[in-house]
């Protein structure tokens, strides 16, 4: 491991020199966005030729990496014994130069045909680590680890001098077993990550940090930790998150049957990608056709929305209806779209199409249902343009919680309620009782799911119906197949 | 050699929503659910026509309106049948005291000091009713003595009080001796306490699972607890040690009840199913399947001496009381 990344820096130094004969302005922009996190302004200034260029250093630097890692693979291992960690010995790299290095290995989407030679040595990175520790394992190693450099935190961005004072690159070690159990909670965290990341990059695919978090959220806790520890790995590797096939999470995505077309005369068929498209925002919309649609079901999380629209029974769905998520807590323009489809009107040709919530069993996610349905209560005054109250619930619903069986898979999708959770769902149980003063009986219906979620002290997310092959279709089915008909 | 069970009567519709808890008294049967409102059925009815609609062994007798503004998720009883206590979602918890004419009132009210929900989730009164016993959100067990409950009460004094490690404790029993209190809890773990000592008698091991149930045996030798792990866990009160495994509910059990012998026990499941075991063979005997809803609380009918056969009661999501009573003849 950490002769790896002492390649990567000796290859650096030679580079930051290569890249200032070869194009001055690399430098440049790399000097001056050195501290930024952001993949984006790595493309500024930038030509496809100049890309071009970079790549073949990237590769030159990559292949010279590997030999003399290849030659040097004996002594640090033999000295490994009395100095656990030599890379807090070996001078570290003007920081300009780690940031200039990031244009050799630009993996944002918009350049997917130039990205196959870094992403996959992120993939060769990943499993290099996985190597290792195997090695280490069979070697019968006390303990096994990996090494995460850190990144620089107390500099603000842009701000720093040209390279005089450059900040240490320090690197911490994490071992399993480890000196205490939150080192090896650290290494489990960081090794699912790698795994998650590693997935990705096989299938090439691109997963959000949030999903990472909901693909074991019992494990990592809080979405912080994933986010801290996706963007160290991307800075240990040197590359940009987006090369790992990570991204962040943006708002909005819509996909399916129906045609938006807008004021400027373009018509956009939102089932051309599987992806989505980021929601159009109702003032460039002229139109929409739903007449294929028969109906809409809301996602409260884009990795389940992903997961549906690039399951195989999508294939058939796709034909007949449309696939929203707000991601979480919904924007205003995701409510306008859904009511802009769901209410008749002459701008979607009087069509008025059942509506579907599948959310999370939780109280957020019967909250984000309740955004949608009656509107939230930050936005009161804005909400009769923006509710759906014919929002039925299709799940996750308490009846649900036993659909995987008895696996492990199961057993790990299903949380037990934080206190914040049962507290929130009390406050949510007071509001209804407050709002429907009226009929006992449909005061009752609204609240059942509360009380039953806190009667059980469980919550589930969708991922739960993921984790068992063949379980979201079922569902799906079952539930959109009594409904179409 | 099975039993055969066949269903009596059943009460449609006995709430507007979830029937989350029940408890007996020698004469009745009283019902807890999602909506404001405690009932209370008489368990003394008699079927004089049964083609009479008003006329069923099972009539209600008293609704407390609106008591339990945003639902109530755990009632019960004294033993002596004087006493109840019911908890709602908002966190109070109110006790009743009954009249000689069968009539509920209420007799005190404690609201949590802390606004958490789950401050007191599970309830368990000792069998004269002066003790009340609640576990909380955070694995404490309080005892409260019911005479010391005000009308208004806001500062209701704690009698005692157990500490666990702080998972959650979902369900509670006192012996009927009065010597033990139990708790069950989230992570799995059984405490039983010495009520005299007020010290941990036994820390018991086995279901790493959340713990929905547990009973004492009627004769305080046994306790039995079950949840998530699908198996009820029979333990010796005295040393502490597991003596039985009941396999065989195919999902999570939510209740637990032994009948007035200590011969049988019946469970409820989350799905629907309920079953009665027997203490002597250590397996089950009988299983109701009423509808695929949960069953959120299963309870033995107290044996009236002229009965022959024992009577039990399943409530739960299908928002009805079905009442079940053995085939005679066997």
């Amino acid at each position: 491991m950490d002769d790896d990344f002492e390649d990567l820096l000796g290859g650096r130094e030679a580079l930051v020199q290569d890249s200032s004969q070869e194009s001055p302005t690399t430098a440049a922009a790399g000097l001056d966005f050195c501290e930024s996190e952001e993949e984006e302004v790595l493309d500024d200034g930038h030509t496809l030729a100049d890309t071009a260029v970079d790549y073949g250093l990237a590769m030159a630097v990559e292949v010279e990496m590997d030999q003399t890692r290849r030659l040097r693979k004996k002594t640090p291992q033999r000295g490994k014994d009395k100095r656990p960690n030599p890379r807090f010995t070996h001078s570290t790299p003007e920081i300009g130069a780690h940031a200039a290095l990031r244009h050799f290995t630009p993996g944002s989407s918009d350049t997917t045909a130039s990205a196959e030679p870094p992403a996959s040595s992120a993939l060769g990175k990943i499993e290099a680590v996985f190597e290792q520790i195997a090695d280490d394992m069979l070697d019968g190693e006390r303990e096994i680890g990996l090494s995460l450099d850190i990144r620089p935190r107390l500099l603000p961005k842009g701000r720093h001098p040209d390279g005089t004072t450059p900040p240490e690159r320090k690197t911490r070690r994490l071992g399993f077993p480890g000196k205490t159990a939150e080192e090896a909670w650290r290494f489990t965290v960081v090794l699912r990550i790698l795994e998650l990341m590693h997935e990705a990059l096989r299938t090439g695919v691109t997963i959000s940090k949030r999903d990472m978090y909901y693909r074991d959220p019992a494990l990592f806790g809080s979405q912080s930790h994933v986010d801290r520890y996706v963007d160290d790995i991307a800075y240990t590797f040197n590359v940009p998150r987006s090369a790992l096939n990570v991204t962040a999470v943006a708002k909005g995505l819509v996909v399916g049957a129906m045609s938006i077309c807008r004021r400027d005369g373009s018509v956009v068929h939102t089932g051309a990608d599987r992806e989505g498209i980021l929601m159009p925002t109702l003032r460039d919309v002229l139109s929409v056709n739903l007449s294929a649609v028969k109906w809409i079901m809301v996602v409260e999380k884009e990795a389940s929305f992903r997961s549906i629209a690039a399951s195989s029974f999508w294939d058939r769905l796709s034909t007949e209806g449309v696939l929203i998520t707000g991601k979480g807590y919904p924007d205003i323009a995701t409510r306008a779209v859904l009511r802009y489809l769901c209410m008749p009107s002459p701008h979607n040709g009087f069509a008025s199409p059942p509506s579907y919530a599948l959310m999370d069993y939780d109280p957020d996610g019967l909250a984000i249902m309740s955004v949608y349905k009656y509107g939230s209560a930050a936005l009161a005054h804005e909400s009769a343009d923006l509710r759906v109250p014919q929002l039925k619930w299709l799940g996750l619903r308490s009846e649900h919680m036993l659909l995987g069986g008895d696996g492990t898979h199961t057993s790990q999708g299903l949380l037990t309620l934080t206190a914040r959770d049962r507290s929130k769902a009390r406050k949510m149980l007071e509001r209804e009782a407050s709002a429907e003063d009226g009929d006992d009986s449909d005061e009752a219906e609204s609240r059942r799911p509360l009380q039953v979620m806190l009667m059980l002290n469980i919550k589930a997310e969708l991922q739960l119906l993921d984790a068992v092959p063949g379980c979201m279709t079922g569902l799906l089915e079952r539930e959109l197949h009594g409904c179409t008909d | 050699m099975s039993k055969q069970y066949l269903q009596t009567h059943t009460l449609p519709n006995a709430h507007p929503t979830d029937i989350f808890s029940l408890a007996v008294t020698p004469s009745q049967l009283l019902s807890a659910s999602g909506s404001s409102s405690i009932r209370i059925h008489s368990t003394k009815g008699q079927i004089i026509h049964a083609d009479t609609p008003d006329e069923h062994p099972y009539p209600l007798v008293q609704t407390l309106e609106k008591v339990h503004p945003l639902g109530c998720h755990h009632i019960c009883t004294s033993l002596d049948g004087r006493t109840a206590a019911s908890a709602g979602f908002s966190g109070e918890l109110k006790i009743w005291r009954c009249s000689e004419a069968g009539q509920w009132s209420p007799a005190g009210e404690i609201v949590p000091e802390e606004k958490k929900a789950g401050e007191h989730w599970p309830l368990a009164l000792s069998e004269n009713g002066q003790y009340l016993a609640c576990t909380t959100h955070d694995g404490r067990i309080n005892v409260y003595d019911t005479r010391a409950i005000a009308a208004e009460g806001t500062a209701a004094p704690k009698f005692t009080q157990y500490e666990t490690k702080g998972s959650f404790g979902m369900s509670v029993d006192i012996s009927a001796n009065g010597s033990m209190t139990a708790s069950g809890h989230q992570n799995g773990s059984i405490y039983i306490f010495n009520n005299s000592t007020a010290r941990l008698a036994h820390s018991l091991a086995g279901l790493i699972k959340p713990v929905r149930s547990v009973k004492f045996s009627p004769a305080c030798k046994y306790l039995a607890a079950a949840g998530d792990a699908r198996i009820i866990a029979l333990y010796d009160t005295q040393s502490g040690k597991q003596i039985a495994n009941l396999t065989g509910h195919g999902s999570w059990i939510m209740s637990l009840d032994w009948n007035w012998s200590g011969e049988y026990l019946l469970s409820g499941g989350y799905d629907g199913k309920a079953k009665i075991w027997s203490l002597e063979r250590r397996e089950c005997v009988a299983t109701q399947t009423e509808s695929e809803k949960c069953l959120w609380s299963v309870l033995w009918l107290p044996k009236a001496a002229s009965a022959r056969n024992e009577t039990f009661v399943t409530a739960g999501a299908g928002r009805t009381l079905a009442f079940y009573r053995e085939a005679s003849g066997t």
